[in-house]
Order: C-alpha cells, then structure tokens, then sequence
C-alpha cells in the first residue's frame, strides 16, 4: 500500500503537465479543464478538444438562446455560429482574461443583439472593446479569470435572496431591461435598480474575495 | 485623462446582457471605450452571465447535431489561426468622435452640423435609432440649464469641456447616469462649449414654467 502510495507520487508532477483527465460525469470542469482545450484547438485544431468543448456548451448556449425568445432554427444558427467563431478565433482566447464561459456567453449575446435585436453597431462596438482590453490584460488591477473558482461564483448566485435572484436572472436569462421588469413585477423602476446594484455588489464580492 | 464618475452597476448588468435600450448602449459604450475601470467591471458583469450560462441544465447534443456541426468544420478553409491582435495605439486626436458615435454622427466633431435649439444649446438628434432618444448637445460656456429630472433613465458622456452639478463637476469621459429620482441642472464651465451624448430612454420632465417653455425647444 505505502509502495504503490510512493509510485505514485513520483510519476504525479509529470503526468500532470501531459495529460488533462476527462471530468467525471457529474463535475462540472473547471476553467483550467476549458483552457486545455482550447489550447489543443488553437495549437493543433484538435477536433476531439473541440467536441469536447461543443458537447458541454453547445446545449448550453442553445438554452439561453431559446430563453431570450430565439425561434429554434436561429438559435440552431447562432450556435453553429458562435462554435464557429470559437473555431476560427481560439488563438484570440485569452484563458487570463476571461474563462471560456465568460468568452462563449459574450459570443452568443453578441449574435444574439446583432443577428435577433438587428442592431448592426453592436458587433464593431465589441471587438473595439475587446481590442482595448487586449492592451489592458498585463494590467496589474487585471485579475485573472483562470485562478477563481467559478463554484464560487456560483454559489453566490444560488445564495442571492430570492427576489435578487429573480431580477439577475429576468436580467441575464431574458434579457429584460430595468423598465420591463419594472413593468413585469410592478415594482418601482428604483427599486429594480437598487435590488441589481445589491446583487451586483454581493456576486462582485465573492469574485474578488481573497482566498 | 481617467474619468471620475462611472457607469451605475444596475446599468452595467443591463449592458451585459444585451438588455440596455438601444440609446443608451451607445452612450454607455462611449464611456466604455475611456474607462479602463468600466471595462473591467463590465467583465465581472459578464462573468454572471458566463456563470448563468453554464448552470443550466440541459441534454447531450443529438448525433445529428454533432454531425452538423462536424460537417461545417469540414467546410471551413484550412486558415491561419488568428492571433491576438496589436496592442492599439491611443490616438489622441481631439477633433475624432469616439467609434460608439460614428454611425449616428460620423467620426469628426469639427464637421457635426449643429442647429440651435435654445439660446447657447445646439443640438443634433440621431435619426432611426430604435429604443430610445440619442443626441449630441452643444451648450455655451457658463449656461445654467434649465432644472429638469427624467421619466426613465438618461445617460451623458462629455466630450469637451465641462459642466457642474449637485452630483459634482463633469470633464470629459465622465458619464452621469441619473434615473428618473434625480433633478439635477448643470451649469457648464466657462472656457469653451461642453460638448457631450447624451440618451434617454423616456421624455426628460422639465420644472418651472420657464423650463416648460423651452421643452418644446429640446424636443424631448
């Protein structure tokens, strides 16, 4: 028992920089696990990595597409498109910047505005943006996605009082702006504001938290 | 020069989810592209969606859109993988109107085609932009504004020059997000015009008969 124990701490440090285990069925993998294949993607255009990353997100993007009222032919578009774009742009991943989550979410709303919403700015506007926080990510305020746990994060969404929780998600998952919620729950336009503002502030902090 | 005053949280997370009207996303974006602080708040703000995403529960994809999705990787021209672009330099050309504005009034402010509007405002309105109202203002050097708050939510980036307020003083890049609670009435610097975006969501609501008269004039 103790030999084996031993054997394996001698072979860990180096397997561990070659080989990214699959997750189990029902962990979620996590941020480093994403980062991995996009890597393989981007180096090698590795069709095993990227259907690895297809088989997690695809359904996932679908879904928040069809919450946001997109008809099923389009949100099969969109995500084809947004699989698509992670395909031809994996070099422009940037696993310090944003974990692939955050990057496919950005993605599938920016297709989502410009292709649903029409809104043809929208798009240009973006990769402006994401231009400027290119030449910003050595920024010393910068805090790397990779290195916080996303559990924590969202474990601080399961944790919002109900009524936040419902506001971010009317916010996020249905793409309402602050009139229309204040309309839909007939609640005063400032306190949609504030009840955001305090979500915002709680979710923030368990971003930044210190562990 | 670092702006002062910020993008409200509950507007960022609108940002982020593609939820803020139309009007004010350009505006909003016009802060975003000076404000190093916004940018990177704004990416906490997309982290929630990123989490939210991923949350959900949902099925394996069908071998049929497995296959689809295979397929179109076939298709895809063997290109080169893109890297991530140049840093960007900063071009400091002041007569150049931030990118969020170019598609509603162009990319020079020497060549904007101002009309008056009241004594010392000129205005120019954007035309076919859905959700919401979308201006550039031009007020003369040390005009009181009429006192006015708003039915919903405004947002107002400056350009050039300045203004003062109850909520403090306002340089270019600031942006002053108020909602409909605020009155406010904002008295520009003397020096040179403040130019500034400004968009709303909803009718500005002027007070005082001398206001009510001009509102006609704004046209909001």
């Amino acid at each position: 028992m103790m030999d084996s124990d031993q054997t394996v701490a001698e072979v860990a440090p180096f397997r561990a920089k070659q080989y990214v285990a699959p997750p189990a069925s029902n962990a979620a993998p996590d941020a480093q696990y994403w980062s991995t294949q996009m890597s393989a993607v981007s180096a090698h255009r590795d069709r095993a990595s990227f259907m690895r990353i297809y088989d997690h997100f695809a359904p996932r993007l679908q879904r928040y597409l069809r919450n946001l009222g997109v008809p099923d032919p389009v949100s099969d578009e969109l995500v084809q498109e947004a699989l698509l774009t992670l395909w031809r742009k994996a070099g422009m991943f940037d696993p310090a910047r944003a974990s692939l989550a955050t990057w496919l979410y950005r993605v599938a709303r920016n297709l989502y505005i410009d292709h649903v919403r029409r809104e043809p700015h929208w798009l240009p506007i973006q990769e402006g943006l994401d231009r400027l926080d290119h030449a910003e990510s050595a920024r010393p305020d910068s805090q790397p996605e990779s290195s916080l746990d996303q559990d924590i994060l969202k474990q601080a969404i399961d944790r919002l009082p109900p009524t936040q929780a419902k506001l971010v998600r009317m916010c996020y998952l249905e793409s309402k702006s602050h009139s229309e919620i204040s309309a839909e729950l007939d609640m005063p336009l400032g306190s949609v504001k504030s009840s955001l503002r305090r979500s915002f502030a709680k979710l923030q902090g368990s971003m930044r938290a210190p562990r | 020069m670092k702006p002062n005053h910020h993008l409200d949280d509950a507007t960022l997370l609108s940002y982020s989810s593609g939820a803020l009207p139309a009007a004010l996303a350009v505006v909003a974006s016009t802060h975003l592209e000076r404000c190093a602080t916004c940018r990177t708040r704004l990416l906490d703000a997309d982290r929630i969606g990123g989490a939210l995403m991923q949350q959900q529960r949902v099925e394996a994809p069908t071998d049929d859109a497995r296959a689809a999705m295979l397929a179109l990787l076939d298709a895809e021209p063997a290109i080169e993988q893109v890297a991530p672009p140049a840093d960007i330099v900063e071009e400091h050309d002041p007569d150049r109107l931030p990118s969020a504005l170019h598609p509603w009034f162009g990319n020079s402010m020497r060549a904007l085609r101002w009309r008056r509007v009241a004594p010392g405002v000129q205005r120019i309105r954007a035309t076919g932009i859905s959700g919401g109202d979308l201006m550039l203002l031009r007020i003369a050097p040390g005009s009181k504004l009429p006192l006015h708050s708003h039915g919903g939510s405004e947002l107002t980036v400056i350009l050039d020059g300045a203004y003062d307020d109850m909520l403090g003083h306002f340089g270019p890049g600031d942006v002053a997000d108020l909602d409909g609670e605020i009155q406010h009435q904002p008295v520009t610097s003397p020096g040179v015009p403040c130019i500034c975006v400004a968009a709303t969501d909803a009718p500005l609501v002027f007070s005082g008969w001398f206001a009510r008269t001009l509102q006609p004039l704004f046209g909001f």
